[in-house]
């Protein structure tokens, strides 16, 4: 059968006109929009005048801009990482677990993932509230000082990253059973036959296979936690909002609290040149570790 | 001839139907006071069933609601009237969200400047003279306090309101006597956690030395900074004598003092229905509310008005216009019952009539009117704003004794005027 390529452009054109038209006017559009905006001296709604590079010129003097960058980078440090090894840790654990038991502790540890944050948050100062908060009463046992965890600013980012980690392990939990599953179970019948120890076969089989799915959560994990916002905002609302900045949070203030929509958009725009430089950074790191052996 | 009469009634009717004005309505009144708003509201409604009709939403207060006004604004879906702060209206009026009430306006909801308290008035005022809000109410803080725990320490006057009111002095000794009478965790609750809250107890104690925060525009200039430094010392110093609670947040505050672990509490008015109600329950202890003691050099309390606003370009058509004062005009009228979520009415009319002044706790409290002082004009102040943010981060460590008040001033004075 001979095929028409130039028709068959045409409708794969035609078939993907809706998602294309609708992607352009949500996200194409208001992006472009943003870097105009950056340039700007506006409100957040209505019309501005042009200050040039004005609005990023002034980003390295701002205290508030560098407290949200290396609060923000140090929330990544703490969470990325971690995350993923105590992911990789669970499903390690319940991969050798079987049949209904499997089921039963993997829903356990996936349960947190399915909450809103704003029920997370609650749990979590429930748990830790100083002055009536669970956790408390059990420094009180143990004879500890009374600790206010959210409250203080060494305590803050480690603490919300440890929540995060609790409530976000589970979707990187299940990632990393299916590429345990993918290992064909003949490999680590032939390294047995070879008398090879649980600790070979897992640095010689077990994480050199699971890399690709590793790179992954890696992945998802990191362009998630630089976007990171709900947390630190609900957990500083009322208390030391600008110590606990990130990111996200001071693109907020700039512009439903400060209205300062340009100020704001400028903000936008570096966040969206690191997100994209971190995650090509990223990508090639992986592929190259991949190579390597 | 009858079914012409019945034809000529369902016509009557029908013209009736369609003169009724659905008046569009917002508020961010979630807590005790919005179930005594929602009363008010079905009540007007009531009373002017086939004219005016109020449809009410209540959303989310703070930020969340401020950010849906202004996109309504901008996209023309704004309500016909709405309840705002009165320290957020120099920001509104930058971002054009509010319609001006005309001098024509207040003539025919039969109020003006006289009806008011002059701070209240000076506080729905712009820059350029024009007026861009209707106030319903003002809503200070003040000291709450357990009678039967101040009771048992010695500290109540015969009056039954506490002793040790009058200066720095005699309240630290009266919050001491309280601690070692050994009945309570903490002789005051303090929101400590929350910086936002604490705002309002610290603009006091700056207003009780006539400090200014703002001033030509500059923050803090001259002695006002070493003002605020007063005040934070003397609120440092309470925690370090462990005489108020520390790290506590808005919630747990209330908390400590309604389960008696407290014997104080510095909090706003809005929780008198709280009090009330768990007191008519037989859950509460013997309460009263009074206006905050005198730390400085003489009575001083901030408060804040709720207020009504015509969103810009809304209510334009003159029907709809008349429906949206008749709201407002009724409501303030009604502000008698809105006094019991503890609430001041704006209305003179009202606080001036013997029924209010019988009501208690505000007619303890209410002196303070002559007393009260509300934010800086600037579009950086009001609830949930920049100045709120910027103060919060270096009150909290400075209230539970992380930070000495001489270095949070500098931070402070340092960032307001960065911004």
């Amino acid at each position: 059968m001979i095929r028409n390529t130039r028709k068959e452009t045409l409708v794969a054109f035609v078939l993907i006109a809706p998602f294309v038209a609708i992607y352009g006017l949500i996200f194409i559009y208001p992006t472009i929009d943003m870097f105009i905006l950056s340039f700007q001296d506006a409100p957040l709604i209505g019309e501005g005048t042009w200050v040039g590079w004005e609005n990023y010129t002034r980003l390295p003097r701002d205290r508030r801009f560098d407290t949200a960058f290396w609060n923000t980078a140090y929330f990544v440090a703490l969470s990325v990482v971690p995350g993923t090894l105590v992911a990789l840790f669970i499903a390690l654990g319940i991969s050798r677990l079987s049949g209904r038991l499997q089921a039963l502790v993997l829903a356990l540890f996936f349960l947190p993932y399915i909450l809103p944050v704003s029920v997370v948050y609650r749990i979590w100062d429930w748990t830790l509230n100083f002055q009536f908060g669970i956790g408390m009463h059990l420094f009180d046992w143990m004879g500890i000082d009374r600790v206010p965890i959210f409250k203080m600013t060494g305590w803050f980012m480690p603490a919300v990253a440890f929540v995060t980690v609790w409530w976000t392990a589970g979707f990187s939990i299940l990632l990393f059973l299916a590429g345990l599953r993918a290992i064909p179970q003949e490999i680590y019948e032939a390294s047995s036959l070879d008398n090879a120890s649980r600790w070979t076969t897992f640095t010689k089989i077990t994480w050199p296979l699971l890399w690709p799915v590793t790179a992954l959560v890696l992945t998802i994990q990191l362009i998630l936690q630089l976007k990171i916002f709900d947390q630190v905002y609900l957990f500083s609302v009322g208390g030391r909002p600008n110590d606990n900045l990130v990111m996200v949070y001071y693109i907020f203030q700039r512009a439903f609290v400060n209205n300062d929509g340009g100020r704001a958009a400028a903000i936008a725009v570096v966040l969206f040149v690191i997100v994209i430089i971190v995650s090509v950074l990223n990508f090639q790191l992986m592929r190259f570790a991949e190579r390597r052996p | 001839m009858n079914k012409l009469i019945g034809l000529a009634a369902a016509t009557l009717m029908a013209t009736a139907a369609q003169a009724e004005e659905t008046v569009v309505w917002w508020d961010f009144l979630g807590g005790g006071d919005g179930v005594r708003m929602k009363q008010l509201i079905s009540e007007f409604n009531e009373a002017n069933a086939g004219e005016v009709k109020i449809d009410a939403t209540t959303l989310e207060w703070g930020v969340p609601f401020y950010t849906k006004v202004q996109t309504s604004v901008a996209v023309g879906e704004a309500p016909d009237v709405m309840t705002y702060h009165a320290s957020r209206i120099p920001l509104a009026i930058e971002q054009g969200v509010l319609d001006e009430i005309t001098p024509a306006d207040w003539e025919k909801m039969g109020f003006g400047e006289d009806d008011f308290a002059a701070q209240i008035w000076d506080a729905i005022t712009g820059p350029d003279g024009k007026t861009y809000g209707v106030p319903l109410d003002t809503h200070p803080i003040v000291l709450y306090y357990n009678k039967d725990v101040l009771g048992a320490a010695g500290q109540l006057n015969d009056d039954g309101t506490p002793k040790g009111m009058g200066s720095r002095e005699e309240f630290t000794a009266m919050l001491q006597a309280v601690a070692d009478s050994g009945q309570v965790k903490f002789p005051l609750a303090s929101v400590t956690a929350d910086g936002n809250f604490m705002f309002r107890t610290i603009y006091s104690l700056m207003g009780q030395q006539d400090g200014e925060l703002l001033t030509d525009g500059e923050f803090l200039v001259g002695d006002n900074a070493q003002k605020l430094e007063n005040a934070l010392g003397v609120l440092q110093e309470w925690t370090k004598a462990g005489l108020q609670s520390t790290y506590t947040d808005y919630p747990a505050t209330v908390a400590l003092f309604t389960s008696g672990e407290a014997a104080m509490m510095i909090n706003g008015v809005w929780e008198v229905p709280t009090m009330t109600d768990l007191h008519a329950d037989g859950k509460l202890f013997e309460w009263g509310a009074v206006e905050l003691p005198v730390i400085f050099d003489h009575p001083a309390t901030y408060s804040d008005s709720h207020v009504f606003a015509i969103p810009a370009g809304s209510a334009q058509e003159p029907a709809k216009r008349d429906a949206v004062l008749k709201v407002m005009a009724g409501i303030l009228n009604e502000s008698l019952f809105w006094a019991t979520a503890g609430h001041i009415p704006a209305n003179k009319n009202v606080t001036d009539s013997a029924e209010y002044k019988a009501m208690e706790p505000n007619a303890t409290y209410s002196t303070l009117t002559s007393n009260m002082i509300y934010d800086p004009k600037t579009p950086l102040a009001g609830v949930a704003g920049p100045i709120f943010d910027v103060m919060s981060t270096y009150f909290v460590p400075t209230l539970n004794g992380e930070m000495e008040p001489a270095e949070a001033v500098e931070e402070i004075s340092y960032e307001l005027n960065d911004m």
